[in-house]
């Protein structure tokens, strides 16, 4: 791996027969390169991305649609050999009806009929808009009624977990993003600030940060998370609720922020542009500020994962995400009970979703990290 | 070393003061208070009287009285060691946390011991034994293991113990035994029941130590001073631990501070899923229903135990690196 890696970096040099001079963010790019999990966890990230971006062509019905005929119905997967055994492309569905078991009141999906439904790929069916914008009916996928395909099963309403799923990356994958960019205002801000201009701000502010940085990140949350409003709508909530998730956790990038700054106070060149009469704005923003980007951002990728689970955890406790909008935390909420669960096992299925996407959020954090100084070792 | 003590110990009073507003801001800051929550709630069963009692059960609890006020004289009843009244309980702060503390102690103490017991060794074999077969696995393990949130590791054990036995473990012991004395079986199915949270937490917990113990031990056998070492034929053994993992130790002696608080605050989602009497879950209704002094005073305790565990791991550092002690 190494080696075939060194090979190529030197290909140019050789080829050309003369010295090739790399700037630095050519070496942060091929040391990520060279770290396999960071690689893989960026794929699984841009498919998550993708997804949430494509939610509506993705999802093969709306998220709110209630499927009254088939609540709780388990997930059932498109199938290419039917009960006789004979193989068939496209793969197809059977159409299916639920009855309700007289004593245990449980109640079980059968198929009726042997009338196969063939998935119509890229077929029209409910009009959404792509991007909040374009207005279309195109699905990746859908079955001629009365066959339906969840391939998550549906809740309790009949609503299809799988068009949730799609649908509440949307949320779940924003809301820490959109978290990590407040406290990456704030956290800068107050770090440059206060590491340039020291004093009393400088002193009050660290002591703030010294017990926000130690304080335990859920009952912080929680407190934060019960002083919104009940009476906002779904929308405000979504920024109330980034903006919890950044207020608990922009100390550590301000920390981070006024170190560099500190160090960089005192080198030459920036006391060469003071002397050179330049204001403390463009100190600020010419020379203080690219320097510490880098620094910044491995903090704010290693935070991402923090805030995602803890959109997670808030809606999972209903004070986080509510209705109509919907997310991976808000679905697990109603897998809370445990008799519910050993039921309908599936509604689990979305923590697989926050348990990948945390993962791959913490290998791109490892590799950037790495990356982030590409003159070490 | 006792001046140093003394320093650190005058120096968080400011710091403790800052948390103390912060605190109460928070409790301050939802919309409405106890009483407004306490008509709606009564409301909601039918009962329309409440409404008129408004104003008397605002002035009951003081809470007519502007919010500096309020502040200040919960401040010094606070700092008399008067917490303040639960107001849906009707009996004293301190009370409600007390008879929850043994539950919460026996749990955290028990992952805490559990999960710093296995993540050390396990971190320093990693970190010894560098992208081998086994520090791959480990390494592959803490990634998952800090990927899944505690609370759905609970959810799942509690799921497949019940899928297995037919038994649900929620709560900490079987209705049988709830209201009984204390007895070898009551003690038994106690046992039963902890085992749950406790996985949960340590696998998380585990992961978490194995990932900073990995992480530090690998800086410090980079270390020229870990070269010499080995350049004077120290034996293997002596370097790695006489040397580098006392260097390396140092990051989680000051996350140790953390961990004071972390005993009554950790696990809080698994302490509602599992449906657990402790002090996180009795914190989170508190704070749903704005029971204002039961709420605040354990926001306040948990701050107050991470100042006495800062200063705590700050001594305990001091004590391992004579170095620190000069600042």
């Amino acid at each position: 791996m190494n080696e075939t890696l060194t090979l190529d970096a030197a290909a140019p040099i050789e080829a050309e027969g003369k010295i090739t001079v790399l700037s630095v963010r050519q070496l942060m790019w091929m040391r990520f390169k060279r770290n396999r999990l960071a690689v893989i966890g960026a794929v699984m990230l841009t498919m998550f991305y993708l997804m949430a971006l494509f939610a509506g062509f993705l999802a093969p019905y709306d998220p709110r649609t209630t499927h009254a005929e088939h609540p709780a119905a388990p997930p059932q997967l498109p199938r290419i050999v039917d009960q006789e055994g004979n193989f068939h492309w496209p793969p197809f569905v059977y159409a299916t009806a639920s009855k309700v078991d007289q004593k245990t009141f449980r109640r079980s999906y059968q198929p009726i009929g042997d009338t196969r439904y063939p998935l119509r790929f890229f077929a029209a069916a409910e009009p959404y808009r792509l991007f909040g914008l374009i207005p279309t009916d195109i699905h990746l996928f859908h079955v001629d009624e009365p066959a339906k395909v969840f391939l998550m099963g549906t809740d309790r309403n009949g609503r299809d977990m799988f068009s949730r799923v799609v649908y509440g990356a949307q949320v779940s994958l924003t809301v820490g993003l959109l978290g990590v960019t407040v406290s990456l205002i704030i956290g800068t801000l107050l770090g440059i600030v206060s590491g340039f201009l020291g004093g009393l701000f400088d002193n009050v502010t660290q002591r703030f940060i010294d017990i926000l940085i130690v304080f335990p990140l859920i009952p912080l949350w929680l407190a934060l998370a019960t002083t919104i409003p009940p009476t906002w709508n779904s929308v405000q909530r979504f920024f109330a609720i980034s903006l919890v998730l950044s207020l608990v956790t922009w100390g550590a990038l301000a920390r981070q922020v006024r170190g560099s700054v500190l160090a960089l106070r005192e080198t030459d060149y920036v006391q060469a542009a003071r002397y050179a009469n330049a204001g403390v704005w463009h100190i600020i923003t010419r020379h203080l500020l690219p320097n510490t980007m880098s620094h910044v951002l491995v903090i704010a990728t290693l935070a991402i994962p923090a805030m995602i689970l803890g959109e997670t955890a808030l809606s999972f406790l209903g004070l986080g995400i509510q209705p109509p909008m919907t997310s991976w935390g808000l679905l697990l909420n109603e897998a809370q009970q445990t008799r519910v669960l050993l039921q309908q096992p599936w509604l689990l299925l979305p923590a697989v979703f926050v348990i990948v996407a945390i993962i791959a959020f913490n290998f791109i954090g490892d590799g950037i990290r790495d990356a982030a100084d590409p003159f070490s070792k | 070393m006792i001046k140093y003590i003394v320093t650190r110990t005058i120096a968080m009073i400011p710091t403790f003061l800052l948390l103390t507003v912060f605190g109460f801001l928070l409790i301050e800051l939802p919309p409405g208070d106890y009483v407004t929550s306490y008509i709606r709630a009564q409301a909601a069963q039918g009962n329309t009287s409440a409404a008129d009692q408004e104003a008397s059960m605002r002035a009951q609890y003081g809470l007519d009285q502007p919010i500096v006020v309020r502040y200040g004289l919960w401040l010094s009843r606070f700092v008399r060691g008067d917490f303040g009244d639960s107001f849906e309980f009707r009996r004293p702060a301190t009370e409600i946390i007390g008879s929850r503390l043994g539950v919460t102690l026996t749990i955290s103490i028990c992952a805490f011991l559990i999960s710093w017991g296995i993540g050390i060794p396990l971190g320093i074999y990693s970190a010894t034994h560098q992208y081998s077969r086994t520090d791959n696995f480990l390494t592959t393990v803490t990634f998952v293991g800090l990927g899944i949130p505690d609370f759905l590791l609970g959810l799942l054990l509690l799921v497949t113990v019940w899928m297995l036995t037919g038994e649900v473990l929620t709560g900490m012991n079987s209705s049988a035994y709830a209201s009984a004395p204390w007895s070898v079986g009551k003690v038994l199915d106690f046992l039963k029941h902890l085992w749950i949270p406790v996985t949960a937490v340590v696998i998380t917990g585990t992961a978490w130590i194995m990932r900073v113990m990995r992480g530090n031990l690998l800086d410090q056998l980079g270390r020229p001073y870990v070269t010499a070492l080995r350049a004077r034929g120290l034996p293997e053994r002596v370097v790695i631990y006489k040397h580098a993992v006392r260097n390396a130790l140092h990051p989680l002696v000051m996350s140790l501070g953390q961990t004071l608080a972390w005993l009554i605050s950790g696990f809080t989602i698994i302490s509602l899923v599992l449906d657990l009497p402790t002090v996180q879950s009795i914190y989170l209704r508190a704070m749903l229903q704005q029971d204002v002094y039961l709420g605040g005073t354990i926001l306040i305790l948990i701050g107050v135990l991470i100042l006495i565990g800062t200063l705590l791991a700050d001594i305990l550092l001091a004590w391992l690196d004579p170095r620190i002690r000069l600042y």
